[in-house]
């Protein structure tokens, strides 16, 4: 099957989601991506989980494994002379070098731009850096939870009824993926730009501009209104709230009046709905605390499932709080092939997220589990002569 | 050497609206693509309707919404419900080399514009629909509203503060994600047709990239059938982890002690060396064990303080840590000013207004914010001379027969 990108090898020097979810994007459409991880403990995700049984085990995590799969991975001592000529051969022969590791290590191992440009003039290599590489807070530190207050995200997620509960962060490494997108894009532009240039360049991404780009319409009301977006601000439509159902939680979701007036229909028209209180969605949002308790009462009698199909019938665009048990046995998704299964050497059979997009002539493939620490260390340092 | 765009020279037709399909779009603008969202006055964008409005004046170029969304870009006013309007939406689409769209699955093939037929109007094509739920499987003629995406993808059961209801995330998390998967899908896509000269079609279902940035628990699942808890701020191994109240009316901030060494630097800046060593706490796995006195500790400690002194403090030593931004604080960030991170261009009906930019720097090519974002249909007349290669007076007979509203 042909691949988009079967024509481009590439180097990840990556500890942690960004570098490895950027790379693992390209890979997934065919590229050659040869993962180097420094010797004993790898990437700093091996060690992360989840695990099987809870038991951690570098060759086992969940995390390590999705984010890896497709690549070859070799074991390099950056610290040492051998180990950096060895990279210098491999980023001759290399398109593109994505990279996370803090550019004050990147220059101790003499992996700085400036001295593999003028070497590598084909070269494009992309650096993740939470801040960025410039400015005044260039040298910051800044896992997910930091990132995602930094990038003013944080402060929109909360409840407000619960003023004294803190600004929350979402599930997850999502600051380590938004950087990885962003790094994938601007790599695949310079790739681009390359094919009428001839000559690579540096590509720098900033993990807190990534964040700052995605705050939908809050960011605009300090500019346009001179208003500080908060957590604490009650929604101004409603209902756009979390129900508890018999057997699970529903999403409820009325943007437009004709919803309301649908969804009013399928609780069987109650009296309480004609409520001057709640006879337009600005209404309801300010009434939202009885219309809630009201709403509640009613879908605590309901399945989620019975309502959200009675909802989708009438393009009323309630969705499940899906648990992952749901989306493992979501019928859609199963016709879909979403999921992924992949078979490890040491960890066994995976299921992992699949193909996040389909491409009609260069489908998304798995070719490969994720690499034990060095397995193709010398598969790799054979092809180019070492 | 002149600074060349990365995408010079390529064109593109947008057919999206709301946020996931302009902000998949919007990445195309940055790397220097004509971009052309094609619109209609008589149902304009969402985003064009929502505040914030420029200084509280509605009005359908003043939202900030939009603007932020679709700088870079041209508009063109076309009411694709009018007969006449799909040769011009056809003469688009051959001309392009990109045609996006993110309407539910099957509204583009009833209006005549599905994948069979642009492909035969531009053999070369690359067509990317950003879909709710794909345009296949049982589903897919479901709706979907950005909100849902993140309770729907299992993002809201895992997602809260503990023994909380499940949360959302403050934005709707699955339109900018869905939005950058379809830039990296169409780069992908436009390096291959270089290579090969073929286009294609690509289907990108929202939920299925909301999935994407969820291994962690979906591997929990599959691997050992476990649902993982809401945890609030809290991390699997490190502690303390969270966000923790500072000095000021509602001011927060993060701080995150990422290992043993950053304990021992934290303890010693909060002026508690004797913690370092202190076997309650020395280790990650005893902070985890305390980690409920460990936060009373650490907010005894930043309660007292500005949250912008608690991260000069701790980064000056080498703890992660940093203030819970707000849009104020982000406008007025000194290192994301220095950096030129904001745009401030000239628009016709806000003035200038600060805009954020592109999250990534190119160190050779030509990639920025071009020019504010559009008035509703500002580029109609030049578009469909010059790209769609209509004379003066077919112009004038599709304005008369109302096409171009």
């Amino acid at each position: 099957m042909p691949s988009a990108l079967g024509h481009l090898r590439i180097l990840e020097i990556g500890d942690g989601v960004g570098a490895a979810y950027a790379t693992k994007l390209l890979a997934d459409l065919g590229a050659d991506v040869v993962k180097v991880e420094p010797p004993g403990r790898g990437d700093r995700t091996r060690h992360r989980g989840p695990f099987p049984g809870g038991v951690p085990d570098p060759e086992k995590s969940g995390l390590f494994l999705y984010l890896n799969a497709n690549k070859r991975g070799i074991v390099l001592d950056l610290h040492a002379a051998r180990g950096q000529e060895t990279l210098d051969r491999l980023a001759a022969r290399a398109d593109l070098l994505v990279h996370d590791v803090h550019t004050t290590a990147m220059a101790a191992h003499g992996l700085e731009w400036e001295k593999l440009s003028a070497r590598h003039p084909r070269l494009v290599m992309t650096s993740i850096a939470p801040f960025g590489l410039t400015g005044p807070h260039a040298s910051y530190r800044g896992p997910d939870v930091v990132m995602w207050n930094a990038g003013g995200v944080a402060t929109l997620n909360g409840d407000p009824t619960h003023p004294e509960l803190p600004p929350l962060k979402a599930f997850g490494d999502q600051s380590g993926f938004q950087a990885g997108l962003n790094a994938a894009i601007g790599s695949l532009g310079a790739l681009f730009a390359r094919l009428a240039t001839g000559r690579g360049e540096h590509v720098e991404v900033s993990t807190q501009e990534a964040l700052a780009a995605i705050l939908e319409l809050t960011f605009e009301f300090w500019p346009y209104c001179g208003l500080v977006a908060s957590r604490l601000g009650a929604k101004p439509i409603q209902p756009l709230c979390f129900v508890e159902c018999r057997d699970g939680w529903i999403f409820l979701c009325c943007v437009e009046e004709h919803q309301w007036k649908h969804f009013v229909e399928i609780m069987g028209s109650p009296e309480w709905a004609q409520m001057e209180l709640f006879e337009n969605r600005l209404a309801r949002g300010a009434n939202f605390d009885a219309l809630h308790a009201f709403l509640q009462e009613w879908c605590r009698e309901q399945s989620v499932q019975e309502l959200y199909d009675a909802a989708q019938r009438r393009r009323v665009p309630f969705a499940p709080v899906s648990t992952m048990g749901d989306l493992l046995a979501s019928p859609h998704l199963k016709a879909r092939g979403f999921f992924a299964t992949l078979e490890h050497p040491v960890a066994g059979k995976l299921t992992v997220p699949g193909a996040p997009y389909r491409m009609s002539a260069t489908p998304w493939a798995l070719r490969r589990p994720a690499p034990c620490l060095g397995q193709h260390t010398d598969e790799v340092l054979a092809e180019v002569g070492r | 050497m002149s600074r060349r765009p990365p995408l010079a020279g390529i064109r593109v037709a947008d057919f999206t609206w709301v946020w996931a399909g302009p902000f998949c779009t919007l990445q195309l603008a940055h790397l220097g693509a004509e971009v052309i969202r094609v619109e209609t006055a008589t149902r304009p964008c969402v985003t064009r309707l929502l505040p914030p409005f420029a200084d509280f004046e509605p009005g359908p170029n003043r939202s900030g919404y939009y603007n932020q969304y679709n700088q870079g870009k041209k508009s063109i006013a076309l009411d694709l419900k009018r007969p006449e309007a799909l040769d011009v939406a056809k003469r688009l689409c051959a001309a392009s080399d990109v045609v996006v769209e993110n309407f539910a699955a099957g509204v583009m093939d009833r209006m005549g514009l599905g994948w069979g037929v642009i492909r035969r109007l531009r053999p070369d094509a690359i067509m990317i629909a950003l879909s709710g739920y794909g345009a296949t499987g049982p589903d897919s003629d479901k709706v979907s509203y950005g909100p849902a995406q993140v309770p729907l993808s299992g993002m809201s059961s895992v997602t809260g503060y503990r023994d909380f209801p499940p949360m959302h995330v403050g934005i709707s998390y699955g339109d900018p994600t869905g939005g950058l998967h379809g830039a990296v899908a169409v780069l992908a896509a436009l390096l291959h047709r270089a290579q090969t000269g073929a286009g294609q079609y690509i289907d990108l279902s929202q939920w299925e990239t909301s999935m994407a940035v969820l291994p962690e628990a979906i591997t929990a699942w599959t691997m050992n059938g476990e649902a993982l808890p809401r945890d609030g701020n809290r991390d699997p191994s490190m502690a303390p982890h969270g966000v923790f109240r500072a000095a000021g009316e509602d001011r927060w901030v993060a701080v995150a002690v990422e290992d043993d060494a950053a304990w021992e630097r934290f303890a010693t800046t909060i002026g508690r060396p004797e913690l370092a060593s202190d076997p309650r706490y020395a280790t990650a796995a005893a902070r985890k064990a305390r980690e409920d006195e460990l936060e009373e500790l650490v907010t005894a400690w930043t309660s007292t303080r500005s949250p912008e002194d608690v991260t000069a403090q701790l980064q000056a030593a080498g703890v992660a840590a940093f203030t819970a931004a707000t849009n104020k604080d982000l406008a007025e960030d000194p290192h994301l000013n220095e950096r030129g991170y904001f745009v401030e261009l000239p628009h016709p009906e806000v003035g200038t207004r600060k805009h954020a930019g592109v999250p990534w720097r190119m160190s050779a090519s030509d990639c920025r914010v071009r020019a504010a974002a559009p008035l509703l249909g500002a580029d109609t007349d030049r578009v469909l001379s010059e790209v769609c290669g209509y004379g003066a007076a077919e112009i004038a007979r599709l304005r008369e027969a109302g096409a171009l509203v």
